[in-house]
């Protein structure tokens, strides 16, 4: 069991680092899309029509993504002084009881997702050219990965292995 | 029955330790399946909450801010305030607080600024016979002077939170002088505790030498001019200015200071993503529990309450800020701005709060909440750069909580204070 794990862990640490490196090159992007519009707009005197909603298509995959990341890494904001005073025991069965909730809220960003994205499919975005499926495309990515890391975190915790804690690593922001 | 469905579940979860975007979220499917209504809304809001283009200023601003202190801007930072007012008393405190401000000015994290300037000041502090619980103690409150100085990714936060049309120009320009009069108040703190210490001052480096560290700063501290000039003149969007200040950040610390190579980059990059996704995260999810609170009348609820315990909007205030304070101490700034913004701003403005005055009140009153136990992010990070534990700092801490809930109060009761600046430039 614990053996599988591990090859699961770190076939689950390849995805969150790859999504981490989608994230960050959508962020990137943005900065140069945006800038592109600036550019264009005080520059060149005329104006992208597709920078504002490309931009924030690529926005939606860095927050979906990163979140679905900051699962597996522990960095949400959480607040923990109920769990302090815990004993261990209480405190793990309610760390899972709070992943499978997160679970089924990954489940309902594919599933509603999903729908959503079907509904706007005959859609066209008159900027993109493109269907406007594509508007929902990130929460349902990030809500894969959710699901999947928070069935990593279960599946770790019944084993006896350590997941990460949420508010350990946070940065006040 | 449905505001305990909601308010339940969401405490339930946020007790049990659930990451507080998920709290917000899960809480608001739970009412909506409970209302009978359509669990696809949900998502359809949490997914319109992240689509807005004036959210882009948050991640860009973590952007540039992360750049910057990667690029090694905080050493010139300190330098800088080093030479200004190290030979004040209490110098390395007055040095440790003035670069704060100078911080800022291109970062807008308290948490950011506690380990860049403490990370530097609280060793040197150290080594010229500071008590170390001097030194983290002026590090952490001083850290709240960054989310005063423009720009302040908290106050686009609150803009956003509270509904889109409080002007970001407007709140930006109000936090200044509330940001430099809680400066002062803490310089004349740090004075007063160094003098009864009997701490050393530090020897002035003369014109000369000064105008070099100034040299050497003002390619970072132009930041806050383009910035600031970009955000007031009404010529770029938030948005945009804050991707020029990113761009800007980096063409300065790869060409000007030369501190940016690819590994630094991607680290950058990658803390950026981690901190921005965790807040926009929150930001939608607050979508779909706001929009629910509005359906359930929450807002007008609050301000029929309210009323019924006073009609002095003086009273008024005190209890916001006393319960701001409150919850500032269990839960980190930008869910409680997202979350008590919608519930508490329409209170203030029902007794005649202008709603940016309210922003300035409401950004410093949880900037405190950053330095308290028991959660208490900054605090934290300020004992973990100084190696020294939480309940030691807090014994000799209450000098500087004092002055920074004298500044509050006089920020909350004189509207001036926030309003005067933008009303020039208006």
């Amino acid at each position: 069991m614990q053996d599988g794990l591990e090859r699961v862990a770190r076939i689950m640490g390849q995805l969150a680092t790859a999504a981490l490196w989608v994230a960050g090159a959508a962020l990137a992007l943005m900065t140069a899309v945006i800038a592109a519009q600036v550019v264009f707009r005080y520059g060149l005197n005329s104006s992208l029509i597709w920078s504002e909603p490309f931009a924030i298509i690529l926005m939606g995959w860095f927050i979906f993504l990163g979140a679905a990341v900051g699962i597996r890494e522990g960095y949400h904001l959480s607040f923990d002084i109920l769990i302090y005073i815990l004993p261990r025991r209480a405190k793990l069965w309610l760390f899972s009881i709070s992943d499978m909730a997160v679970t089924g809220f990954g489940m309902g960003m594919v599933w509603f997702g999903s729908q959503l994205a079907g509904s706007a499919w005959n859609i066209k975005l008159p900027s993109l050219g493109i269907t406007g499926a594509i508007d929902f495309a990130p929460i349902v990515g990030g809500g894969v990965l959710i699901v999947l890391f928070s069935l990593e975190r279960l599946a770790r915790r019944a084993a006896g292995l350590p997941t990460s804690r949420f508010g350990d690593t946070a940065e006040a922001v | 029955m449905e505001l305990w469905v909601l308010f339940g579940t969401f405490a339930t979860l946020l007790l049990i330790g659930t990451p507080v975007a998920f709290c917000l979220g899960i809480s608001a499917l739970a009412t909506v399946i409970f209302m009978d209504l359509p669990p696809v809304v949900v998502f359809q809001r949490v997914n319109s909450g992240v689509s807005v283009f004036a959210l882009m200023a948050i991640p860009f601003f973590i952007f540039a801010g992360e750049l910057m202190v990667r690029g090694d801007i905080a050493r010139r930072l300190v330098a800088l305030a080093g030479g200004l007012v190290g030979h004040m008393r209490g110098g390395l405190g007055q040095v440790n607080i003035s670069a704060s401000i100078l911080f800022g000015g291109i970062s807008g994290s308290a948490a950011a600024d506690a380990s860049a300037i403490g990370g530097l000041m609280i060793p040197q502090m150290k080594e010229r016979g500071y008590g170390v619980d001097y030194a983290v103690n002026v590090t952490v409150v001083s850290s709240i002077i960054a989310l005063m100085i423009p720009p302040s990714h908290n106050m686009i936060i609150y803009s956003i939170a509270g509904g889109g049309r409080i002007s970001i120009a407007d709140l930006f320009t109000a936090g200044i002088l509330p940001g430099l009069m809680l400066a002062v108040s803490l310089m004349v703190a740090a004075w007063l505790v160094a003098a009864r210490r009997g701490y050393p001052t530090e020897p002035f480096p003369g014109f000369r030498a000064l105008g070099g560290l100034l040299l050497n700063a003002v390619p970072g501290l132009l930041l806050i001019l383009i910035i600031f000039i970009g955000v007031r003149s009404g010529v770029f969007t938030a948005s945009e200015s804050s991707c020029i200040a990113a761009v800007y950040a980096l063409l300065i610390t790869v060409f000007a200071y030369r501190t940016m190579n690819w590994s630094n980059f991607v680290a950058a990059t990658f803390a950026a993503v981690r901190t921005t996704a965790m807040v926009l995260m929150v930001i939608g999810c607050a979508a779909a529990f706001g929009w629910l609170l509005a359906i359930l009348k929450v807002p007008t609820t609050m301000i029929e309450v309210m009323k019924g315990f006073s009609d002095n909007p003086i009273v008024i205030l005190l209890l916001i800020n006393l319960l701001l304070i409150f919850l500032g101490t269990f839960m980190d700034m930008s869910p409680l701005i997202v979350i008590t913004t919608p519930i508490f701003l329409p209170v203030a403005t029902a007794f005649g709060v202008d709603p940016v005055h309210f922003g300035v009140i409401m950004v410093l009153n949880l900037g405190i909440g950053l330095c308290t136990p028991p959660v208490g992010a900054v605090l934290f990070v300020g004992c973990a750069v100084g190696k020294i534990g939480v309940g030691q700092v807090l014994k000799t801490i209450w000098p500087f909580y004092g002055a920074a809930f004298a500044t509050l109060m006089l920020v909350t009761y004189i509207p001036a204070l926030s309003l005067w600046l933008p009303s020039i430039f208006r």
